[in-house]
């Protein structure tokens, strides 16, 4: 059995019918749905899992037809195999649909899938940016860091309403800092100026994002400039999320693709080209 | 599998174990599906396209949904066929049945990768895409066009002895025509119908969706497009088809078999439950058993279609 970078055992995706323990309203549009999942074999921060609302068969619910990628927020282990949270937004269809399941009903989940942020190197100076629902895809990075690495995280988002999981992130203990573009939460302004402000570049410093595209774009060319090594985790639109659709190819810094869901999400920031990415 | 009923079928000259494949392009080689699927429980699949070169795809979007539906334009980015022979094929367990799938842009391009992959001993048959709808220069021309289409099949009848099938458009006219012209030529078998090719527009840049422009649409909202499809076909040839379109159950698959499939491929569903071919083979057979049949060779063509 082959180990990952967060030291344990690499975990082979499944595929599980999962009882929906709660699916509670959080505000301003935003959801915690918690899955009891029979044999979840846990994840490392930044993977993802597919959620169909409905699917258990392509029969049963075939509108929308296709499962959503969602990054999984956290995992608890049980008996019988894990509780899994993921939070998110309704967005669109697939969401809204998501938002109406009950307590008690089932949704097909594919994952863990994707590959993790990777961890740190001890002693490096961490810094985790996120904006809007890519918050929900740092929170476990930045909860396994928290005492080894003691990272800054900065959240970002347009209005307050539009930030998720503060109060998980500030129990964390470690320096947070909020930024929403109507100065309703946190500092005025944007999260990557916030960045680009602060930012303390010495030779062990990492800087790992997730969120809107031209929000990554500018970390990562904030980090270029800096000469910081910055990893971004993608969230393309997907069909399956192990391989074969092909439909979340990013275009690469050197020419052709990456999979979104085989080669990411997590990526050097360098290698994407992020004028391509649609 | 269910107690007393026989589902082994021949497609083609391919011995099957039972009558269900997944779709090129929906299954990549095989072994992505491995941590879901033990691909023995289902009769084979059939490989991504292969051209003799490695291709990149489309840029992005290559995607979108629509009701019950969803549109692609990957542009068929695969491998290549040497390193699919050298490092795909070996990866793929024993005793699973692999049919090679073959796409090119001239009909010479063709019927080199159909001769690359002749006698290559995992592969059971090779099926000729020659409909798929997103290239500009490819497959469009070749499926819509039977004289084009005759010289399609009789080119790749000389460069291969084993199994050929033929993946038919189903941007056609006239479905049974294309049909014919294949077995004419002296295919084995047909396969059918690829994606139906599709539209999708955002409003608010006044732009189609995926870059490509047009896609390819599949998912259940095709589906009884297949059943008349696959139906008419089956009127007008005597050699074995294999029924492709929106399968996500059972009860889909043995519609294709009483439409007059020998076998079916599993396309867009892999996406939503990637053990979902597994359960439909298993799931035909229970239907069988329930229904009083020894043999799921037994349903084809048993649909009672009212006279005219």
């Amino acid at each position: 059995m082959s180990t990952d970078q967060w030291g344990e055992t690499r975990r082979t995706p499944i595929r599980s019918v999962a009882e929906i323990l709660s699916n509670a309203d959080e505000g301003h549009s935003s959801r915690r749905l918690t899955l009891r999942v029979p044999d979840f074999p846990g994840f490392a921060p930044g993977q993802f899992a597919m959620l169909s609302a409905g699917a258990l068969a392509a029969a049963e619910r075939s509108d929308p037809l296709l499962p959503r990628p969602m990054a999984i927020y956290r995992s608890v282990a049980s008996p019988q195999g894990a509780d899994v949270e993921i939070l998110y937004k309704v967005t669109g269809r697939g969401t809204a649909l998501l938002a109406e399941a009950l307590a008690g009903q089932r949704v097909s989940i594919v994952g863990p899938l994707g590959h993790a942020f990777p961890a740190p190197e001890p002693g490096d100076r961490v810094w985790i940016v996120a904006g809007g629902t890519g918050i929900a895809s740092v929170f476990d990075l930045a909860a396994r860091l928290k005492s080894t690495h003691r990272p800054t995280v900065l959240l970002g988002a347009r209005t307050e309403g539009d930030l998720m999981a503060v109060e998980d992130f500030e129990s964390l203990g470690i320096d947070l800092r909020i930024t929403t573009d109507d100065g309703s939460r946190g500092a005025p302004g944007l999260v990557t100026q916030l960045l680009e402000e602060s930012l303390e570049t010495v030779a062990s410093t990492r800087v790992f994002t997730c969120g809107p595209t031209p929000m990554m774009r500018r970390c990562a060319q904030i980090c270029a400039a800096a000469g910081v090594p910055c990893v971004a985790a993608l969230e393309n639109h997907m069909a399956c999320g192990f391989g074969v659709c092909l439909g979340c190819a990013a275009p690469l810094v050197r020419g052709g693709y990456a999979l979104v869901c085989r080669d990411g999400p997590a990526f050097d920031a360098a290698e994407i080209d992020w004028a391509g990415l649609a | 599998m269910s107690a007393g009923v026989d589902t082994a079928v021949n497609l083609a000259g391919i011995a099957l174990r039972n009558p269900v494949l997944t779709a090129s392009g929906t299954f990549g080689y095989g072994t992505e599906f491995s941590p879901f699927l033990d691909l023995r429980r289902i009769g084979g699949f059939v490989a991504k396209s292969l051209t003799l070169e490695p291709r990149i795809g489309n840029p992005p979007p290559r995607i979108s949904e629509a009701p019950s539906a969803m549109l692609n334009a990957i542009s068929l980015e695969n491998v290549g066929v040497d390193v699919f022979i050298r490092t795909k094929l070996p990866a793929i367990p024993d005793g699973v049945t692999v049919i090679a799938s073959v796409f090119e842009t001239e009909i010479d391009r063709y019927a080199e990768v159909c001769a690359r992959l002749a006698g290559v001993p995992r592969v059971a048959g090779l099926e000729i895409n020659a409909s798929c709808p997103h290239v500009k220069s490819g497959g469009i021309e070749f499926g819509q066009d039977p004289a084009v289409l005759a010289r399609l099949v009789a080119s790749a009848r000389r460069a291969t002895p084993g199994p050929l099938l033929v993946k038919l458009s189903p941007n056609v006219t006239h479905i049974a025509e294309m049909a014919r012209v294949c077995e004419g030529e002296g295919a084995d078998g047909v396969s059918l119908i690829n994606a139906v090719q599709a539209l999708e527009i955002d409003t608010s840049r006044r732009r189609p969706v995926l870059a490509n422009g047009l896609g390819g649409l599949s998912g259940p909202a095709i589906r009884p497009i297949a059943l008349r499809m696959v139906w008419q076909a089956a009127q007008a040839i005597s050699i074995p088809i294999c029924g492709i379109g929106g399968i996500g159950s059972a009860e889909d698959a043995i519609k294709f078999l009483l439409a007059g499939a020998t076998a079916v491929q599993v396309g867009t569903a892999n996406y939503l439950h990637p053990a979902i071919a597994g359960e439909i083979a298993e799931g035909m057979a229970e239907y069988a058993r329930d229904h009083g049949f020894e043999r799921l060779s037994d349903l084809v063509g048993q649909l009672e279609f009212p006279s005219r």
